[in-house]
């Protein structure tokens, strides 16, 4: 079993179908069907197969299957389209013909996309456009053709069929992604459309991946879209945080709470008050972690373990369960993505961590802050730095981990570069992990240093030693690396390191490498 | 109200912008804010205040219609933040700062508007500065009240996030309170009336409270946007000589406080200069916050310590420097270590701590300097010629110097380190000759500026 590496859709690759609010599409086809029937004489139009089962799901409500596209206009449209055609005559703009024609042109066919399928895709998104109002402002150059869009969903369909059925692990032939195109013209309703969560799913999708951004009837996507805005407009007068955060919402009945029995679940970001049908509660969630910890273990999939973790964060984050639990999970994802150098979920993480253990909430706080001590190391932050030191109790500078990482620190800051070494032969818990990411550059620092301060010459065993490379050999190469082969000599068997000859060799180097920290993910 | 709605008319016809503005105080004595609202009641404010402000002028005098309708709104905005703020003092039960806070902050937003479209002249912008220092401060009685009360539970929304946020569940209100006031400094900064009308001339006075107030979110590296943005206007804006000099030294103070805290000493301590030397000579408070940075900026940047005299008048930061200086005078490092850690609680809180801590290469300095003095004179080589200190000095005397506070001896490898830390930064002149096992100094000043 793999796990589908299917992205979010691209905006403008949602299905009309699930929009609840195209109510007024009814006759709207009529217009479609003129246009693109007209252009393509040749295609053949005059009997339209019956709609391709993206429509709504057998079982939902009566009332989002009136309010859906496909369903309602075939029963009006195939008479009037065939027959008055002059009636509506609407004035198509040229970058919509264009469009129809790109998507038949044989080149961008696709075999496994019927032309029935594209047909109605087609009339969905230029109706839906029209009825919007967008016709002229969508920008039809970039809009994805029918056959896109269709293979899109599918792909998507898949991967909700797998994540829902995922615990199962059973590949049953309908999910392979093998899919012929003529299991799509039956009729019928695809097999992967019957997930549990269908319906709710999509409602979520849809909020604001539109075929067009502009206003919208809905006034929840309006408001959307105005705090969108509102953002952008923050973050160009220099509003607070560059993530700016949005006012509070109108306030709600306290916390969801979940009735989601499902292990895995796939990340999404929200965009809607979340649902409580796909929110899993603790119960399901500590089984949700053992069985993570398990596939960890089997598979290291680590974008697979991300995304899952990343939707346990969310489940537990909306239903504000903030325990022992919640720190367990935040505390296996943030070693997880330290082991993986993903230090942009490993500083979420720690952010988390910082205000749960505040809360006074157990875990392994030491261990987390001598880390959270080492990531500000590396990112050069001194203001976080600070702020660690003032957060810090007697006690816990004591603590082993806590007293290694402020040494790392100290060491550091007065550069003494030899205690700085021995420091990271003895690190305790997973800080190596990020004490690797900085350790090159504080090599080249003491290399800086040692080139200026000896003279003539020191035995390339002394900056092995001194600057703790596994072996000569790595050392020499770290030299080589930076171009300082004619530093290296030979002399009656041993290697010396000519530094009164270095002068600024490493100085550019060593500038570069601390201006060019990676502060991704830093709050 | 009468008596508000005459200090307006007076104002408005002396065009006093601070007599104005202290018609939109809160701080008034409770008698007087309790006459305010019993003035007028809810169902009669909006018309009462209106025709106030109507009959207020009058003739030559009289405002034009859509100021009339701008300034009334504003004093029912204030007329209602009032009825919040009353119960607030008293600690009525169904009152709370939030609201006091909703409430002022619909104040500012009136007078916002007045000057977007209701033709507010720029003289009277110290209105603005009343306001939204107000603003600020019912921010935080408002976030203190709400993390005192977090017992009974959080309902700050925040649904919409994959993570709790403990920063903005914290400071919710004052995170509000500086995007507030972002707007306000936006408004001053993009007046295109003439100077001698510009509401520019409020701009330094909001820049102070914003960089107070992220200083206090403890995100002052956003002070940078505003600094980055008003160095793009700087052409049309007047120069900061021209503003109020309270204005200019808090300006130029936290200018060198970002500058020091990015480590850019040099321009920090220009910056700091200035503002002390513009500083009021009984503002004691304020010297005293400008030395805590500029003492620290002083040793890094020149190697020298403040003198007895200039702490003098200071007992709080004699506290604070006096202890270390001593030491890195001595060249005790041994010492320079405990102090540092005794009073790294107080250095951190002010944020001087890891600056502080770099002026232990001082301290060596002046112990190496010792080893070096005491090393003597070579044998002169010609009878009566100049006499050339010792140069050739083995690592082992200076080993032997820094383990005599701490008696703890150090690998000879570790020893060579600080040596090699003091040449790399030009503190010390000379070389390590490994293999021999000593350190040749400089014959002429390896010890740059200290006289040997």
């Amino acid at each position: 079993m793999q796990w589908p590496s299917a992205q979010p859709p691209p905006p403008g690759t949602q299905p009309p179908a699930a929009y609840p609010y195209s109510a007024a599409t009814a006759f709207t086809p009529v217009q479609v069907r003129q246009t693109f029937g007209q252009p393509y004489s040749a295609a053949p139009p005059a009997s339209y197969p019956p709609p391709p089962a993206y429509g709504p799901l057998p079982t939902h409500p009566p009332a989002t299957q009136l309010h859906t596209n496909p369903a309602a206009p075939l029963t009006a449209a195939s008479p009037s389209t065939t027959q008055e055609p002059a009636k509506k005559k609407i004035d198509w703009p040229e970058s919509v013909r264009n469009y129809v024609q790109r998507s038949f042109q044989t080149s961008n066919l696709d075999p496994s996309v019927t032309r029935a399928e594209m047909e109605a895709k087609l009339k969905e998104t230029i109706s839906y456009a029209n009825d919007q109002g967008h016709m002229y402002s969508v920008n039809w150059e970039k809009m994805p053709l029918p056959q896109e869009m269709i293979k899109e969903e599918r792909a998507r369909a898949r991967a909700l069929q797998q994540a829902s059925n995922f615990s199962a692990l059973s590949i049953s032939p309908t999910s392979s992604k093998k899919r012929k195109s003529t299991d799509f013209s039956e009729g019928a309703a695809p097999p992967w459309r019957n997930g549990q969560n269908r319906l709710e799913d999509r409602i979520t999708f849809n909020a604001d991946k539109r075929p067009a951004p502009v206003e919208e009837a809905q006034s929840k996507t309006q408001s959307k879209f105005q705090k969108q805005l509102e953002k952008r407009q923050k973050r160009f007068d220099g509003g607070y945080k560059s993530t700016y955060r949005e006012p509070t919402p109108p306030p709600s009945d306290g916390p969801v709470v979940g009735t989601c029995e499902t292990l895995e679940k796939r990340y999404l970001r929200l965009t809607a008050p979340p649902v409580p049908s796909v929110v899993r509660p603790e119960r399901v969630l500590r089984q949700t972690l053992e069985l993570l910890k398990r596939k960890w273990k089997k598979e290291q999939n680590y974008s697979y373990i991300c995304d899952q973790f990343k939707s346990m964060r969310q489940d537990l984050t909306v239903q504000r369960i903030k325990n022992e639990f919640t720190v367990e999970v935040y505390e296996i994802h943030a070693r997880i993505a330290l082991e993986k150098g993903d230090l942009g979920e490993y500083n979420q993480c720690q952010t988390q961590l910082k205000a749960l253990y505040k809360m006074g909430i157990k875990g392994k706080s030491i261990e987390f802050k001598a880390y959270r001590i080492l990531y500000f190391i590396h990112t050069a932050n001194r203001t976080a730095l600070n702020d660690v030191l003032a957060d810090l109790t007697a006690a816990e500078k004591e603590e082993e981990a806590i007293k290694h990482a402020l040494d790392v620190r100290s060491a550091l800051a007065l550069g003494n570069y030899h205690r700085f070494f021995r420091l990271y032969n003895d690190t305790p818990n997973m800080g190596a992990y990020l004490m690797d990411m900085f350790v090159g550059r504080e090599r080249l620092a003491a290399l800086c240093n040692i080139c200026k301060a000896y003279k003539p010459d020191v035995p390339l065993r002394f900056v092995t030693e001194e600057l703790y490379f596994e072996s000569d050999a790595d050392a020499a190469q770290f030299i080589l690396d930076y171009q300082g082969q004619d530093l290296l000599e030979d002399r009656d068997g041993t290697v010396v390191f000519l530094t009164g000859k270095a002068k600024e060799l490493f100085e550019g180097p060593r500038k570069a490498a601390f201006s060019r920290v990676d502060i991704k993910g830093q709050i | 109200m009468d008596s508000l709605i005459r200090t307006f008319s007076n104002a408005q016809t002396s065009r006093d912008g601070y007599q104005l503005a202290q018609t939109l105080s809160p701080d008034l004595p409770q008698q007087q804010l309790q006459a305010i609202w019993k003035s007028c009641g809810h169902h009669d404010a909006q018309n009462v205040i209106k025709r106030g402000i109507q009959n207020s002028t009058s003739g030559f005098e009289k405002l034009p219609k859509d100021e009339v309708q701008g300034w009334s709104d504003v004093y029912l905005a204030y007329w209602k933040a009032i009825g919040e703020l009353l119960p607030a003092l008293n600690q009525a039960p169904q009152s709370s700062w939030t609201k006091v806070y909703d409430a002022w902050k619909e104040l500012l937003s009136a007078l916002y508007r007045g000057y977007i479209g209701q033709g507010f002249e720029a003289w009277s912008i110290p209105c603005l500065y009343v306001v939204a220092k107000n603003l600020r401060i019912f921010a935080l009685k408002a976030d203190e009240e709400r993390n005192n009360n977090v017992a009974a539970g959080d309902t700050s929304g925040q649904i919409f996030q994959d993570d709790f946020d403990p920063e903005s569940e914290q400071h919710q209100k004052l995170e509000d309170c500086a995007r507030q006031l972002n707007r306000i400094f936006t408004l001053c900064l993009n007046d295109r009336a003439p100077l001698e009308e510009s509401r520019k001339w409020g701009i330094y006075y909001i820049i102070n409270l914003l960089f107070k107030t992220y200083f206090k979110l403890s995100s002052a590296s956003l002070s940078k946007n505003i600094l980055k943005t008003l160095s793009a206007y700087r052409g049309d804006m007047p120069p900061l000589s021209a503003f109020p000099k309270s204005q200019q030294v808090t300006f130029k103070y936290y200018e060198g406080v970002l500058c020091f805290l990015e480590e850019n000493y040099f321009q920090a301590e220009e910056h700091l200069t200035q503002a002390w030397s513009l500083c009021h000579k009984d503002a004691m408070k304020n010297k005293e916050l400008i030395l805590t940075y500029l003492v620290p900026c002083h040793l890094l940047t020149t190697h020298t310590l403040p003198s007895q005299k200039l702490l003098e008048p200071y007992p709080r930061l004699q506290k604070l420097f006096l202890p270390l200086s001593n030491c890195i005078k001595k060249g005790e490092l041994h010492a320079f270590d405990l102090a540092l850690q005794q009073g790294e609680d107080e250095f951190v809180k002010r944020r001087i701590y890891l600056t502080l801590e770099r002026g232990r290469d001082i301290a060596l300095r002046n112990l190496l300097r010792k080893v070096f003095i005491a090393g003597g004179f070579e044998e002169p080589k010609v009878e009566g010629g100049p006499r050339v200190r010792r140069t050739r000095i083995p690592v082992a005397e200076f080993a032997a110097a820094i383990s005599l506070g701490s008696k703890q001896t150090l690998e000879t490898d570790e020893i060579e380190c600080l040596m090699a830390n003091m040449i790399y930064k030009d503190l010390m002149k000379g070389y390590i000759a490994r293999e021999r096992g000593f350190v040749v100094l400089s014959k002429s000043g390896a010890f740059p500026g200290t006289g040997v």
